[in-house]
């Protein structure tokens, strides 16, 4: 006879993450946590750049500059999105706390709102730093 | 094996009470900055140096500590299981976080020194 650890330990694992179709809901979540990671990792450089932008004119200009570099407005559309991301989803989060649209198909819908509201957001952003 | 930094429910509210307060802070910031004439350094400064501003930053900076320690600790704790990485890894976070938040409110407080 096999104990209950053994039976759980000896389970076919199959986590081919390339196969898992996870639902609209779990895309948001997952999307969630890797905006957050990314948001964690521009912390440190944000802190160099708002440094530089007051010590002077000069570095200010300067800042100004290494944000117009190609690179810089990719990295600069990274951010946006996953300050989106996180803002949208957290709001949802937040709602779900307060138990609105736990249910199935709200939740679904929560999602989908989630996706065109930063959408939306990005774009909105996008147009009026561009005008 | 676990490590748990705060235990209970602490950590779960520290979470979305931060989290209200940015999403109020990047509403305001967003604000600000589309109701700016123009985006120079002179206007910059008076902006983040103005005490309102400069408050409501260093509210905002607590705010995001907290939360991306939570957040982030959330992560290690999910995905990392080897205890003694795991030890080293958060303290790698906490190393980061408080270096770029006694950063941050320098230059907060800059203005006040100057």
């Amino acid at each position: 006879m096999l104990s209950q650890r053994q039976m759980t330990d000896n389970r076919p694992v199959y986590l081919n993450l390339i196969k898992i179709r996870l639902p609209l809901t779990g895309i948001v979540s997952f999307a969630h946590r890797i905006s957050g990671v990314l948001l964690f990792l521009f912390i440190p450089f944000s802190v160099y750049l708002l440094d530089l932008s007051v010590q002077s004119a000069e570095s200010f200009a300067a800042v100004k500059q290494l944000l117009d570099q190609p690179l810089m407005l990719a990295v600069q559309l990274l951010i946006l999105w996953s300050i989106a991301h996180h803002f949208f989803a957290g709001i949802r989060f937040l709602l779900i706390d307060a138990e609105i649209g736990v249910e199935k198909s709200q939740a679904r819908i929560g999602s989908w709102l989630v996706f065109l509201a930063e959408a939306i957001a990005i774009l909105l952003i996008v147009v009026g730093v561009c005008s | 094996m676990s490590l748990y930094v705060l235990e209970g429910l602490r950590p779960w509210v520290i979470q979305r009470v931060s989290a209200v307060y940015l999403v109020l802070f990047f509403i305001y910031a967003t604000y600000c900055y589309f109701s700016a004439d123009v985006i120079a350094y002179d206007a910059w400064k008076g902006w983040l140096y103005n005490p309102f501003n400069t408050t409501v930053t260093g509210i905002f900076v607590i705010a995001i500590l907290f939360h991306a320690w939570i957040g982030m600790r959330d992560v290690v704790l999910d995905y990392v299981h080897n205890i003694m990485i795991r030890i080293f890894i958060l303290a790698v976070l906490v190393g980061v976080l408080i270096g770029s938040g006694l950063w941050v409110f320098r230059i907060l407080l800059l203005s006040v020194v100057a």
